[in-house]
């Protein structure tokens, strides 16, 4: 039957008894349903780093992006183990510069304070973050520990500012979508 | 037996989208080929939150190591480098920054739309460098003077003879505090300034400026997903009569017959086809008698925020719309009268204020870090250069016969790299543009004369260039093959050089003059 006289004989059919037009609407043939995003409901599981490392990269994120009143930092943003998993499907230079930079932290926690990184006071870690200090410069640091501060300060900020959390908490503040944007499906 | 079209047009973007305005509204009938499928924009885009992205905004990582304009959400649109690959030497990376699909780069284009000028047409006249165009600023007036309400140009004629007036609505916005400044401390220095001179609209792009009046007049067919493998050549007459295409999906082959071809693909691919496009009579490739076909490669330097400083008085939240926001655009000034740098010709810069600096320029982190972010909000200007990459024949693409695309055609390998002139050039717009900024009051947070790798910029343009001699140029003055009558190339790579201005509306302005070229020998029967 063609579409237009299936149409014209549903609109031709007399009206339900009083019975029938109590009965539940039947569902739209083609719903949309309601969905939760898996960032939303799971907590990731490791991808890449160690123990140690992630406690270290935990750590950093909460002096390099900590809460600031009503806006989430990088530790409720979930950004450390979203780098985590970033970072573990980046190349191979890109997770050694990650993995060797998480050590790094360690073992100069360790050899100036004889403790893990994740253990010093945010003052004995500034010695350790002082490359953070040095003016900047267009080419990244030659010193691979310096220049993986330089791309983690960016990294748990990007990631803290287009968390779920952080929009939420700024939407709440503004009454504003925040980080909405027009996203392209694949072209066929 | 299929149809013979009067013209067939490869590439739907501004060069093929115009030729398709002018010659199907004339009458010719034209069959359009675009290697990318035609978009719905209702059906292709969904908004998103960057959180519910599968990369949280970052993008997938390595899927577009050159095409640092793609973000997550647009990068489906950019296209995709497994299936489209080219290669370059490992110490001189080129970025080739591509779209495929009905429309093209203009698709997603800066606007930014300025005339050439005999500064760039008779370039050579005027520092001795290169060649010259084959046709002067005169030539292409009428045609500018035509294109600029098409695509609703808006800027501000200034009378500058670097920068000719269009025929654009003018812009009467007042300029914020912090811009009057810094053209102020220009103006001390005899530097021009401008608005900001752009096409305007929600989509100012060939499939809703170009394509629907052509496609109205009943004679455009318009072919999606065929990638054009090769211009054919009809060998009794030396004479272009058709292209082989390759069906994106099915990977079925086709061949298409007609009496004129208008190659629009873009500068790197319309070259890429011609090279791929041998025969007994054009062994080097189609129509490269002279040799020079995939030569002179050149494109407009970018050094991304030269310097990027603060406007003081704006701390602390104080900026506002009088103080902060808008800005503009200054027109090339080195080597206008005389030859007085350590280089030849010269740059741009655009510039504008009223962001927040990025917080990677800030040796700070933690609390302090999000403190002082909260005191610059709104205070930042910036300025970004554009310089001319001067035309080099030792900057050219060559094919690679082992290397091709998914659909079996052979791809391209580049070489381009930025010589003395270029680095001399952009280290001079950093030191000017950081004393330019102070002198304005600002305090400049960060400077540098990095370039971006060449292709970045999206303006490459060469390789088919025009040209008054047959012997050291692929193309006439009309955009024509020197060697095949019928055929012409009317994109960025008929280029001889290229100026700071951004190249599309000159895209825009040949490929009308060519098209109407074409309509006028038809009449006269001579193609």
């Amino acid at each position: 039957m063609k579409r237009r006289r299936l149409l014209q004989s549903i609109a031709a059919l007399p009206a339900l008894p009083a019975a029938a037009q109590t009965a539940p609407a039947p569902a739209p043939e083609f719903p949309k349903l309601a969905e939760t995003a898996a960032d939303a409901v799971g907590q990731p599981r490791g991808r890449l780093f160690g123990r140690d490392q992630m406690a270290a990269l935990e750590k950093l994120a909460d002096l390099l992006m900590p809460k600031a009143g009503d806006r989430p930092g990088a530790v409720e943003a979930g950004a450390p183990a979203f780098l985590d998993f970033l970072i573990g499907e980046s190349n191979a230079a890109r997770r050694k510069l990650y993995q060797d930079g998480l050590d790094r932290l360690n073992s100069e926690s360790a050899r100036l304070y004889s403790k893990p990184f994740r253990d010093a006071s945010a003052t004995e870690a500034k010695a350790i973050l002082a490359p953070l200090a040095a003016k900047w410069t267009y080419a990244p640091p030659a010193d691979p520990f310096a220049r993986f501060l330089k791309e983690v300060k960016d990294d748990l900020m990007q990631a803290t500012i287009n968390s779920r959390v952080y929009a939420a908490a700024v939407s709440r503040r503004s009454r504003s979508a925040a980080g909405m944007g027009a996203y392209w499906l694949p072209l066929d | 037996m299929a149809k013979t079209y009067d013209v067939l047009i490869i590439g739907s973007g501004a060069a093929g989208g115009m030729a398709a305005w002018v010659l199907a509204r004339a009458g010719a009938s034209c069959l359009m080929l675009d290697a990318g499928p035609l978009i719905d924009y209702d059906k292709q885009r969904v908004m998103k939150p960057v959180y519910d992205l599968p990369y949280r905004g970052f993008g997938k990582p390595g899927r577009f190591p050159h095409v640092t304009q793609a973000s997550e959400f647009d990068a489906n649109l950019w296209a995709d480098e497994k299936q489209n690959p080219y290669s370059y030497d490992k110490s001189d990376p080129f970025y080739w920054v591509r779209i495929r699909a009905v429309g093209g780069k203009t698709l997603r284009w800066g606007r930014a739309s300025w005339r050439l000028s005999d500064h760039v047409f008779k370039a050579k006249d005027h520092d001795g460098f290169g060649d010259n165009w084959p046709i002067g600023y005169r030539d292409l007036a009428p045609f500018y003077d035509r294109v600029e309400p098409m695509i609703h140009v808006m800027g501000r004629n200034e009378g500058l003879p670097q920068m000719p007036d269009g025929n654009i609505q003018i812009d009467e916005s007042p300029d914020s505090e912090s811009v009057k400044r810094f053209i102020a401390a220009c103006r001390k220095r005899d530097i021009p300034t401008t608005k900001s001179r752009r096409a305007t609209g929600t989509l100012a792009s060939s499939t809703n400026l170009l394509l629907p009046a052509a496609l109205e007049s009943g004679n455009l067919t318009l072919t999606p997903n065929a990638v054009v493998r090769e211009i054919t050549i009809d060998p009794a007459t030396g004479l272009a009569n058709g292209a082989v295409f390759v069906d994106r999906r099915s990977k079925n082959e086709y061949e298409v017959k007609a009496r004129v071809v208008v190659l629009g693909a873009s500068t790197l691919e319309s070259c890429r086809i011609l090279l791929n496009s041998k025969s007994t009579r054009f062994a080097q490739g189609l129509g490269n008698s002279s040799g020079t076909l995939g030569q002179y490669l050149f494109d407009q330097f970018y050094v991304k925020n030269v310097v990027t400083a603060v406007v003081p008085e704006a701390r602390g939240g104080k900026g506002g719309r009088g103080l902060m926001g808008g800005g503009g655009y200054v027109p090339r000034f080195r080597n206008l009268q005389r030859n007085d740098r350590k280089f030849l010709r010269g740059y741009a810069w655009d510039f504008g204020g009223g962001f927040t600096p990025s917080p990677r320029y800030l040796p700070l982190y933690g609390e302090e870090l999000l403190k002082e972010m909260n005191e610059l909000q709104g205070t930042g200007f910036s300025l970004t250069t554009m310089g001319e990459a001067l035309p080099r024949k030792e900057n050219f693409v060559r094919i690679q016969p082992d290397v091709k695309d998914e659909w079996g055609i052979p791809s391209l390998h580049i070489t381009q790299k930025y010589g003395d002139n270029e680095y001399a050039m952009a280290k001079d717009s950093m030191e000017t543009a950081s004393e330019l900024c102070t002198d304005a009051g600002f305090q400049v947070i960060a400077a540098h004369s990095q370039m971006v790798p060449p292709g970045e910029s999206i303006h490459e343009l060469g390789t088919v260039r025009m040209g008054a001699d047959p012997k050291s140029s692929v193309l006439n003055g009309w955009n024509q093959s020197h060697d095949v009558r019928n055929l012409f190339v009317v994109d960025g790579s008929s280029f001889v050089c290229g100026g700071v201005q951004n190249p599309t509306l000159t895209i825009l302005a040949l490929s009308m003059r060519a098209s109407e070229y074409i309509l006028d020998q038809r009449r006269k029967g001579a193609l």
